[in-house]
């Protein structure tokens, strides 16, 4: 017997206390804090997130019973519902699902990198860019490769052009934030006039990403947006543990040990992915990343930045719109970005009046 | 028995060794501290003071990473500074500087788990030492009771010994502290030194950045007098402190005496006399 052996197991010291509302899930030395009104607020939008999948998956133009509705989702039940229900219904609304999800993420991550809730991909260029170059992609460049790309291309080089001439993200991200109202405004300006020299067909064509629409997606900018976000989702989660942090002042965030430029630049980047892929598939959905964030953040409590709640929630509110869009006027159909732009429209306002100066958020 | 069940357990502080070597700081072009020579005395309370604009703030934050050197180095324990790990820095270097806020709708206890951030990790987010460290600085700080009431309800005083209560949870062998004690009142002002004294006697390197020359004497056992980005004079307050100082730092003629319960000088302006 060696001497190893012979000496017992130093004891492994108590679990400790978690701290008040939270759960400790703890395996050997491994830890992970989940915060209970985070967790329930989640766990409460993904309820509500099923509820109007469900909802839309029956309504339209020609109702399909709910108790017929699931199981024609997975190709059961009568011809005429599974042609509705999986075929015409389904993919627009995964298509919903994810647009809602990115603009969600991008809109909490940019927002609490910038502490102001007008942050958002709408207001800082990222939507503009992405249009422009995916409007460019239909109705001036005639090429092969998917207004994904382009619009991923777009947002980038939006945040390329804001991120250089402002000279880095900066302080607090501020003069980035400023640098993208004028880059945004100047690809906005761009769009239109795209639009407004190309033949009246391809202008057309190019519409929907002027306002922002389920009915118009592509079926591979679908897929790319899928797959992108099963990449930015998990980054996103752990990006806002970090940005939890950065919601304090620079110098003390410096002298916990966090490499608060690194931090930023990946938040920005992942903003950019998400806010792009979700434009290329959907257009600029208006506000969506403004009220999205501020649903979560609202239910989510103080202590978090909450990604999961805010992507939730996105999706909530663009499959709402899309479904109100649908049923509303039926059969009119009006654009999910329309519908957003009426709703967030009078919010937006209210924000604005009514923001005092307080740290945001 | 568990380190819980002891709050007023001492952590285990190892004494650290912080100095500057030739160590110019600046802004754009601005140069704000020139070629400056400092060894800060370990598990002792060290003040910096100093003129507005004399680079008393810029060089805590050289020392805590937060700007680097235009030239020269920090060195750690004989080790530059910029060759830690911002995260190993974190764990023997702990800063609080000016206008520090939070998020509304934080408690003390949120803000002080922050401190723990050097020590945690992705999976590793609530360990015992994380538990532990927080109650002591919890209980350093006098603030067990109030732990779970939002920083926005708080009063000035019980604010700032929240924001040390988390420099204090990190466990860092130097603790930086800027304008600790500004804006509280004469109550609060020596609730906060208090803790700093007991930070010192757990063999921590504190040092102060302080505006009044007479609070420095009192608390401080080594005083840094700083006067455009150099330092004019450098020693234990009494042997330091001295009319001619005064005139030097602040353009102001003054009498020095003695605090009679302290010994240690106490400073009263007389008049300006614009040799700045």
């Amino acid at each position: 017997m060696t001497a190893a052996a012979a000496r017992p197991a130093p004891p492994r010291p108590a679990a400790p206390p978690a701290p008040p509302g939270t759960w400790r899930l703890a395996h050997r030395d491994r830890s992970l804090l989940v915060d209970r009104r985070a967790a329930t607020a989640a766990a409460v939008l993904a309820v509500l997130v099923a509820a109007t999948v469900a909802v839309g998956l029956a309504l339209g133009t020609a109702s399909v019973p709910l108790n017929r509705t699931l199981p024609a989702a997975f190709g059961v039940g009568e011809a005429r519902d599974v042609l509705l229900v999986q075929q015409l219904r389904l993919p627009r609304i995964a298509a919903g699902l994810a647009v809602g999800a990115a603009l969600g993420v991008s809109g909490v991550l940019l927002q609490t990198l910038a502490r102001n809730r007008l942050a958002t991909p709408d207001t800082v260029g990222l939507n503009d860019g992405a249009t422009a170059f995916a409007t460019a992609s239909v109705v001036a460049v005639s090429t092969s490769i998917t207004p994904s790309a382009f619009a991923l291309v777009g947002s980038a080089t939006a945040a390329a052009l804001a991120l250089g001439l402002a000279g880095g993200a900066g302080r607090r991200g501020y003069r980035f934030l400023v640098v993208g109202l004028g880059v945004g405004a100047a690809l906005g300006a761009v769009t239109q006039l795209m639009l407004a020299r190309a033949p009246i067909d391809e202008a057309n064509q190019a519409f929907p990403w002027s306002v922002g629409s389920l009915n118009s997606r592509s079926a591979t900018s679908v897929t790319v947006l899928a797959v992108g976000l099963a990449v930015a989702l998990p980054v996103a989660v752990v990006l806002g543990r970090r940005l939890r942090l950065l919601r304090l002042a620079d110098a003390v965030v410096t002298g916990l040990g966090s490499r608060v430029a690194r931090v930023r630049l990946a938040v920005i980047g992942t903003a950019v992915v998400t806010a792009g892929l979700a434009v290329a598939t959907a257009g600029p959905l208006g506000l969506v990343a403004l009220l999205a964030p501020e649903i979560a953040r609202k239910a989510a409590g103080p202590r978090v930045v909450p990604v999961v709640g805010a992507a939730l929630a996105g999706a909530l509110v663009v499959l709402l719109a899309d479904l109100l869009g649908r049923t509303v006027a039926a059969p009119l159909e009006l654009p999910a970005g329309l519908v957003t732009a009426v709703v967030g429209g009078p919010y937006l306002l209210w924000l604005l009046l009514t923001t005092r100066t307080r740290r945001m958020p | 028995m568990s380190l819980l069940e002891a709050p007023g357990t001492q952590p285990a502080v190892e004494a650290a060794d912080l100095a500057t070597e030739a160590l110019d700081l600046g802004y754009d072009g601005t140069r704000v501290v020139h070629a400056l020579d400092l060894r800060l005395p370990p598990g002792r309370v060290t003040a910096i003071v100093g003129p507005n604009g004399c680079g008393k703030s810029t060089l805590l934050g050289a020392l805590a990473r937060v700007h680097g050197p235009q030239g020269g180095a920090v060195l750690l324990d004989g080790r530059d500074l910029a060759t830690l790990r911002p995260r190993d820095a974190a764990r023997r270097i702990g800063l609080l500087p000016q206008q520090a806020d939070a998020p509304d709708g934080l408690t003390i206890r949120d803000l002080v788990r922050y401190g723990r951030h050097p020590h945690q990790g992705l999976l590793r987010q609530w360990s015992p030492e994380d538990a532990a460290a927080v109650h002591r600085a919890l209980t350093a700080a006098d603030l067990l009771e109030l732990a779970d009431r939002p920083l926005d309800t708080l009063s000035g005083g019980q604010r700032q010994r929240a924001w040390i209560a988390m420099v204090v949870a990190q466990e860092t062998a130097v603790v930086l502290l800027d304008e600790p004690t500004s804006a509280l009142d004469l109550g609060h002002q020596l609730e906060v030194l208090d803790l700093v004294h007991d930070l010192a006697a757990q063999g921590r390197t504190v040092v102060l950045v302080l505006h009044d020359l007479s609070t420095a004497c009192r608390h401080a056992d080594h005083l840094v007098a700083m006067c455009e980005g150099r330092v004019v004079a450098e020693g234990p307050p009494a042997d330091v402190v001295t009319p001619g100082l005064v005139r030097e730092l602040y353009g102001v003629e003054s009498v020095v005496l003695r605090d009679p319960t302290s010994g240690t000088p106490v400073v009263c302006p007389v008049r300006r006399v614009g040799t700045r």
